[in-house]
């Protein structure tokens, strides 16, 4: 991939578009946009990443030094935050951001995990990959409930961008025609297990008015697609994928932007701000520190989109500041950094299947069952507000086994070289509502590695969600139980938020420009010229795994943007 | 999907395939992936933190835990240079301390009961001493006033479980494949493993 050359000080060029951040949203936005015909550059705060050398995959456990239990002192010293999460693993690990580099701040009594990804491709390397789309019960949901503002769209204006987003992706599925997750363009799905398959039929039977378990929607391919391969089922997709079967920003949009020849990708850039031109009411670049020489430059553009994960495009907004906006650009409305959420994560329940010994599986499925939202779709709930919806799979436990088990010798070895008893989990991922109380605001005091102001975040659970989490617990164990688990586990423990790494609504899109940032197409009310094309956009967070809904809204925004600058608006 | 917590320290290979189609190596080449064949463990480096006595206790623990079968045991499968390899750069200092005086005490045990070191015992010696580490485990184990994690001989055989079972050889007895090539959710699998495999409707 071309690096492009590395603009340098006192170059003035003006770019077309400067888009910031090459993960998920700021691929979509140098492939957009770049196909519509505009020069732009692609600002990536990391290193860049070239697959062919920094992928990982196909390492085998005995080629790691600690056979994948991690470099747990390197960790510790290191990303104390980010092992967290679980794909901050021995070789994932270089994935995720040092954290003394990227110190974050928060209350004592309010832990936020903030896992973050600085390279070429962002995040969009380590996620899961899990692909719902948002409907109508999410999109109206604010009005309905008289929380947060109402979103400026509805379904309607989002369902062919889905559509749009999902035919380049390649997202396997399961036509099912439910209206609370609309189907969309599939590949073929991933099979169910054998137990999985009893459990379905179960909730149907004894559950099928209101719930059903279809197989996850995933990003990734089930057959050869756009020049990328199908996948083979080894496993790790967080370390990389040289066949390029799942996707991410590296293994297609960016290829597909350098392809036009249009885009420059400036890896090591560390965006300041965006700098505000007060005489002409317009954004006119960014303010950019060089990750490797801490060198100050600046980048100037015609249309600034800021795609660097919510609450680092929010942090430049925050510390992009003037006489117009001395509290952060495009924050005239007062809520820019308010109205943090994230998804809920690890509650449910977990339980054995007994009398399934004589089946398994092949391969390493990237992907689980989905239950979708059926609380407050079809089972109304009189303790809480929205819902949550179920990922769940089924596996055969392995040798780990052994250390609860007393024995050693050519019995025992033989026993654990065999596949154990079948376990089933089921773990909800519920709504949380925004509220103004989570927020996150620059530290005063302290600084990341580049002398740029570090985020003090706010954030904390409410009862809404507890009390939802507490109830996923219970229809989880119902279900598994009626199935035909056994030694039902309810798993009611739930992680800080943050972990899910769903973090989102800080520069929210509404109908107001006083209760809002942006319009309903990331546009800022305050600066025409000025998008925000990632989570910090979202009004509220739904329960389904976000990343498709940012996709659908970047493109979607790529091509109003280019359509109001032909109107010169912009 | 939800996030997978680490079920087997392995990460992803939690869900380790239990058998794989015969194409998956033709499949492999046919997406150009480059299968690397050398051997894990590297021989002939000595010990950085266990003694020579040390490691040939090591190396017989382990072996009486993992013993050679038809498929090699814990010893070949480069165990001990896994055990090396932790209490050089992985355990905190206090653990790797209880380790080590652990070790020194099932050699001392072993001079005691039978007037040599554990890995010169008779493997009827090595057993019952063995045995009484193993039945001291699980004494722990049931008293809810102990937790038997901070015990030698826990981290023992969670040592030589993980080393022998991400090595090649084990692994290769699990029949893990780097690339399986295909996911068969509802496979048959034949109780009496000779490997045959076949679709299946999935009735228990």
């Amino acid at each position: 991939m071309s690096r492009g050359a590395p603009a340098v000080r006192g170059r003035q060029e003006v770019w077309d578009a400067i888009v910031v951040g090459s993960g998920i949203t700021g691929g979509w936005a140098a492939k957009e946009l770049t196909e519509l015909g505009l020069r732009t550059l692609v600002l990536e705060a990391g290193p860049m990443i070239v697959p062919e050398r920094d992928y990982t995959e196909h390492v085998p456990p005995y080629r790691m030094p600690y056979r994948g239990w991690n470099d747990r002192k390197a960790l510790a010293a290191e990303q104390p935050v980010q092992r967290e999460c679980y794909a901050c693993d021995e070789l994932g690990r270089k994935f995720f951001v040092n954290d003394i580099e990227n110190p974050y701040t928060t209350p004592d009594d309010k832990p936020f995990l903030w896992i973050r990804g600085r390279q070429v491709g962002g995040r969009s390397i380590m996620w899961a990959r899990q692909s719902y789309r948002l409907s109508d019960l999410d999109f109206e949901a604010n009005a309905r409930d008289g929380i947060g503002v109402d979103w400026p769209i509805r379904y309607a204006d989002l369902a062919p961008w889905y559509s749009y987003v999902e035919e380049f992706v390649g997202i396997s599925g399961q036509i099912e025609g439910l209206p609370q997750v609309p189907d969309g363009v599939f590949l073929p799905p991933m099979e169910m297990t054998c137990v999985e398959n009893a459990v379905r039929e179960v909730i149907a039977r004894d559950f099928g008015d209101t719930r059903m378990m279809t197989i996850g929607r995933t990003a990734v391919l089930t057959r050869d697609h756009k020049g990328r391969s199908a996948c083979h089922y080894c496993g790790p997709c967080h370390r990389g994928c040289r066949t390029r079967s799942y996707f991410n920003s590296l293994n297609a949009t960016l290829p597909a932007a350098e392809a036009t020849g249009r885009m420059t990708l400036r890896p090591d850039s560390v965006v300041h701000s965006v700098i505000w031109d007060p005489a002409r009411g317009r954004v006119t670049g960014v303010r950019v520190i060089d990750r490797q020489s801490g060198e100050d430059l600046e980048f100037f553009g015609e249309i600034v989109m800021l795609g660097a994960s919510a609450l680092e495009s929010t942090r430049i907004l925050l510390n992009s500041t003037s006489a117009d906006f001395p509290d952060g650009l495009a924050n005239s409305s007062g809520v820019l950094g308010r109205y943090l959420m994230d998804h809920t994560m690890s509650t449910g329940a977990k339980a054995r299947f007994p009398g399934w010994e004589n089946h398994g599986y092949t391969g390493v499925r990237p992907n689980g069952i989905y239950i979708p939202r059926f609380r407050n779709v079809t089972e109304p709930s009189p303790d809480f507000l929205r819902g949550y919806g179920y990922q769940g799979w089924s596996t055969r436990q392995g040798w780990s086994r052994g250390l609860d088990m007393p024995g050693f010798g050519a019995e025992y070895k033989r026993r654990l070289t065999a596949p154990g008893v079948w376990e089933f989990e089921l773990g909800a991922f519920g709504e949380c509502l925004p509220r103004e109380e989570n927020y996150v605001e620059l530290d005063p005091e302290r600084v990341d590695a580049w002398g740029i102001p570090a985020l003090r975040v706010h954030c904390e659970w409410s009862d809404n969600e507890r009390v939802m989490m507490r109830d996923s617990a219970d229809r989880a164990a119902e279900m598994l139980e009626a199935g035909g688990g056994v030694d039902v586990q309810l798993l009611t423990d739930l992680t800080a938020p943050g972990l899910t790494i769903h973090e989102m609504g800080t520069a929210r899109m509404g109908r107001d420009p006083a209760t809002s940032v942006l319009n309903g197409f990331n546009q800022a009310w305050d600066a025409p010229n000025l998008f925000v094309i990632d989570g910090a956009a979202m009004p509220s967070s739904a329960c389904q795994n976000p990343s498709l809904t940012y996709m659908a809204l970047t493109a979607r925004a790529c091509h109003y943007a280019l359509q109001a600058k032909n109107r010169g608006e912009l | 999907m939800r996030r997978r917590r680490a079920l087997e320290v392995l990460g992803a290979v939690a869900g380790a395939p239990l058998l794989v189609p015969g194409s998956a190596v033709a499949q492999a080449l046919a997406l150009g992936q480059r299968i690397r064949a050398e051997a894990g463990p590297v021989g002939g480096a000595p010990p950085a933190t266990l003694s020579p006595a040390q490691a040939r206790a090591v190396t017989a623990l382990a072996e009486v835990i993992i013993p050679r079968t038809d498929t090699p045991g814990a010893s070949e499968a480069g165990v001990t240079e896994f055990v090396d390899a932790l209490l050089t750069g992985w355990l905190d200092a206090p653990d790797r301390d209880r380790f080590l005086a652990g070790l020194d005490e099932v050699d001392a045990t072993a001079r005691t009961a039978h007037g040599t070191d554990f890995a010169d015992c008779t493997p009827t010696q090595q057993t019952g001493l063995v045995t009484r580490l193993d039945e001291d485990l699980d004494r722990r184990r049931q008293d809810p006033g102990e937790d038997e994690t901070r015990t030698f001989f826990y981290d023992m055989k969670r040592f030589t479980l993980a080393g022998y079972f991400t090595s090649r050889p084990g692994l290769r007895a699990l029949g893990y494949r780097i690339i399986p090539g295909a996911f068969e959710g509802c496979v048959h699998l034949d109780p009496y493993g000779t490997g045959e495999r076949r679709r299946d409707g999935g009735q228990p």
